[in-house]
């Protein structure tokens, strides 16, 4: 069985197949995301190596601000808890010319491309302003350090009083900007240089008498989602596309190994009952197989995936009641030409029953076939499977790459086919397939002697 | 034997196939869970139900009611069902779609799916078993060369990659990067307004056709071209091709009018053995290229729960299927001189 090593091609086949159950095996490791459920980038991102292949400068990447600080304009700021996300402060006293206070992160934009958006969450809780008009206050964006309209973007305005205040949606700015042609996103991060994100509440004099006013800001986060991302883009969701590649490796190798091993298994038991026991009960399942073989496949799938139901195990068993025919013929044809060899005749003289002879006679000839053929059939097995997904009959809430496939295509309509997310689940399926059939080769030609090189 | 009874003994092989194939399609339909449901669907769409006539001849159709008591269906017992269903396939009176309310077999032909199928199917399966063939004969009197071992490889490789991956590929490249091609259709969208004047019909007709039948052609010639070239390597090596060769015969007469003819048996059953591979290709490849024909309709089906569709394209699909096995044989019976004088 070694010997499969030694073969250069079957070597490269085996180092294939144990490099994707390493991912199937590893995924949750090599990615902490989910493929259909954690939004990691902006939408239809290209892989982020894309950029510099391509020649392009003004790609960019995810980016957030930081760096948390409260500053008071002429009130003078307690900070009573502060986080990387929040924080909690007092105005110690509001005088009557009034003041006021600026919650702010800022933000060295390191890319030469907008990002593609932008979002942003705040949530204000502030107390003690209870019977008053409120403080009014303003989240905006600023693009250096000029104060002019051309470089102040104000994302929310609100007067707070009493309760918890949060923008209806993720802070972003309204698309009716005036410029037509520019994203908003394109228009206010359009510099390599400095931004601010800052909440700006304005404390008038006629708050001068009241008590305790403190707010309570978490959280206060602006994300930049870039146009790149990661080793395969995102699809049209903005899901990570390595995520979805590694978790369908598992659907591919399972149901592939899966359904071969039962339409194995099954071909193996028709064929030597056919082929021992001959006559009648060999009629009788030879004509049986031979009407399942006439049957096309795809539509025969399709229509018992469709009344079944599209689970994982309805299409694993599926696949494998449907691939012992072939097999089963195979093993026929063997052990019929094994049964008029000499030493079962002996055998059989010897008083042997019927079932020891199968057992230890003709089993272990035939195991060399069933190793060939398995290893032959996994592909045909996966390629299945992927044919079954694409057309939407796989499990949808298990990612697979056939389902890769399907969803491409279905969202071909608005973006067109994204080529990171189409090419690499079918160079995943081709190199799986072209595994198993070297390996499949090696062995035939480690069992078949006629088919042994001359050394 | 003789050519009769050989022909006799693979009619009737037929006759029990296309019995076998009409029980499977019942016994699958019949575990459908949600089939009785669909059937009440239907009974209850307003549509049906404002004519009691055709309500009831649907109903008749499916021999799901052995009568009705107080309006209430009595169902009929499985053996009376199957009776009904039996003569309805045989007859090909597959029902209305559930979709559409229309008869399926006149929606079949009168939306063109029959005929788009068939003007794929066709083009990509002559064009694989002449190129499957004509290569297989250049690629087979140049074995060892860097041209057969080169084309051995591409067949391999298309024959191994997934068909709908291929027809992805090549709408990315062609179609969305080249723009060479369509993505898609039989037709484009501004037909249903105004036609172009006819040349330019059949143009824009044969740009849609090009990439769903090149993907599928690409898919089917790699086996052709495996088989003729196998077989021609053997015929090349009798020695009646050594004599022809010193009489000083052409070798394009060498290829052609020697030994193809005795390689062609296994191409010939082959090629009509391998139309079921075709038909399950079309369906995905209809799929990819939403080309309107049989393949995506079923597929549509499965989302619509339309199951008369289902049944009935399936039902079809292996009538062909069963059909290319027929003709091979017969084709086979003609064609090998073994069989006749047995």
């Amino acid at each position: 069985m070694l010997q499969i090593l030694k073969n250069k091609m079957s070597l490269a086949g085996v180092i294939t197949i144990i490099f994707f159950s390493f991912l199937a095996l590893a995924a949750p490791v090599l990615t902490p995301y989910t493929p259909q459920g954690s939004i990691v980038s902006g939408q239809i991102d290209p892989p982020s190596w894309y950029p510099a292949l391509a020649g392009s400068t003004t790609w960019s990447q995810n980016a957030q601000f930081s760096g948390l600080t409260v500053v008071g304009s002429g009130v003078q700021v307690t900070v009573l808890d502060q986080t990387a996300d929040g924080v909690k402060f007092n105005i110690v006293s509001i005088p009557s010319t009034g003041g006021y206070v600026t919650v702010m992160k800022t933000l060295s934009y390191p890319y030469s491309g907008p990002p593609q958006s932008f979002s942003g969450k705040v949530e204000v809780i502030p107390s003690g302003l209870d019977g008053t008009a409120g403080a009014p206050a303003t989240v905006y964006l600023q693009q250096g350090s000029s104060f002019d309209s051309d470089h102040v973007w104000p994302l929310w305005e609100k007067t707070f009083v009493s309760g918890d205040y949060n923008p209806p949606t993720d802070l972003t700015y309204p698309t009716n900007y005036g410029v037509q042609q520019f994203t908003p996103a394109q228009r206010i991060f359009s510099q390599k240089t400095q931004y601010t994100y800052a909440m700006r509440i304005d404390l008038p004099g006629y708050l001068s008498s009241a008590r305790n006013v403190s707010f309570s800001v978490k959280p206060f986060s602006l994300f930049l989602w870039g146009t790149t991302w990661g080793l395969l883009g995102t699809d049209n969701n903005g899901n990570d596309i390595f995520t979805q590649f590694v978790y369908g490796t598992r659907v591919s190798l399972i149901v592939g190994l899966l359904a071969t091993f039962i339409g194995i298994g099954v071909g193996l038991v028709v064929g030597l009952l056919a082929g021992y026991l001959g006559r009648l009960v060999d009629e009788v399942l030879m004509r049986f197989t031979d009407m399942m073989l006439v049957i096309p496949g795809l539509p025969l799938l399709i229509v018992l995936v469709a009344v079944l139901g599209p689970s994982l195990w309805n299409i694993i068993l599926v696949l494998g009641f449907l691939g012992w025919p072939g097999f089963a013929r195979v093993i026929r044809s063997q052990v019929l030409s094994l049964r008029e060899r000499p030493f079962i005749e002996a055998a059989k003289a010897s008083g042997a029953g019927t079932g020891y002879i199968t057992m230890k006679h003709i089993f272990p000839n035939i195991v060399s076939l069933t190793y060939v053929n398995l290893a032959l059939s996994v592909p045909a097995a996966i390629v299945s499977e992927a044919a079954l997904s694409f057309l939407g009959l796989g499990p949808q809430t298990i990612i697979s790459w056939g389902q890769m496939l399907e969803l491409a295509h279905g969202a071909a309509t608005t973006a067109g086919l994204l080529w990171w997310w189409v090419i690499p689940p079918g160079i995943g399926i081709a190199l799986l397939s072209l595994s198993f059939i070297l390996i499949g080769y090696a062995l035939d030609e480690m069992f078949n002697p006629r088919l042994r090189r001359r050394q | 034997m003789g050519l009769r009874a050989y022909l006799l003994k693979r009619l009737l092989n037929t006759v029990i196939l296309v019995l076998f194939v009409i029980t499977l399609n019942f016994i699958i339909f019949e575990l459908m869970p949600g089939l009785q449901g669909a059937i009440v669907n239907l009974i209850s769409n307003p549509k049906v139900n404002q004519n009691p006539a055709q309500k009831e001849a649907l109903l008749k159709l499916y021999g799901l009611c052995q009568s009705f008591v107080n309006g209430v269906c009595v169902p009929n017992p499985i053996q009376n069902r199957f009776a009904t269903y039996f003569v309805n396939m045989l007859t090909f009176r597959f029902g209305d779609s559930f979709q559409t309310g229309q008869p399926v077999l006149h929606d079949m032909i009168t939306t063109g799916k029959l005929e788009n199928t068939m003007v794929l199917l066709g083009t990509a399966t002559a064009l694989s078993l002449l190129i499957g063939t004509l290569l297989g004969v250049l690629v087979a009197s140049k074995r060892g060369s860097l041209f057969d071992s080169g084309w051995v490889t591409t067949s391999l490789v298309t024959y191994s990659l997934p068909t709908f991956y291929m027809g992805l590929i090549f709408i990315l490249v062609f179609a969305q990067q080249l723009k060479w091609f369509p993505p898609g259709g039989v037709t484009p969208a501004e037909w249903a307004i105004s036609l172009p004047p006819l040349p330019t019909q059949i143009l824009v007709r044969i740009e849609h056709l090009f990439l769903p039948a090149l993907t599928l052609t690409l898919f089917f010639y790699g086996g052709n071209l495996l088989l003729t070239r196998a077989t021609m390597v053997e015929a090349l090596s009798e020695d009646y091709i050594t004599t022809a060769r010193a009489k000083g015969v052409s070798q394009r007469s060498i290829l052609f009018k020697h030994a193809l003819k005795n390689a062609s048996l296994p191409l010939v059953t082959n090629a009509a053995l391998s139309f079921g591979g075709i038909l399950s290709g079309a369906i995905i490849t209809e799929t990819v290229f939403n080309w309107d024909g049989l393949g995506l309709w079923i597929w549509q089906s499965i989302g619509w729960k339309d199951f008369p569709v289902m049944q009935a394209i399936f039902y079809i699909v292996a009538l062909c299927v069963i059909a290319a096995n027929f003709l091979s044989d017969i084709l086979y019976g003609v064609l090998d001189p073994r069989i006749k004088y047995q």
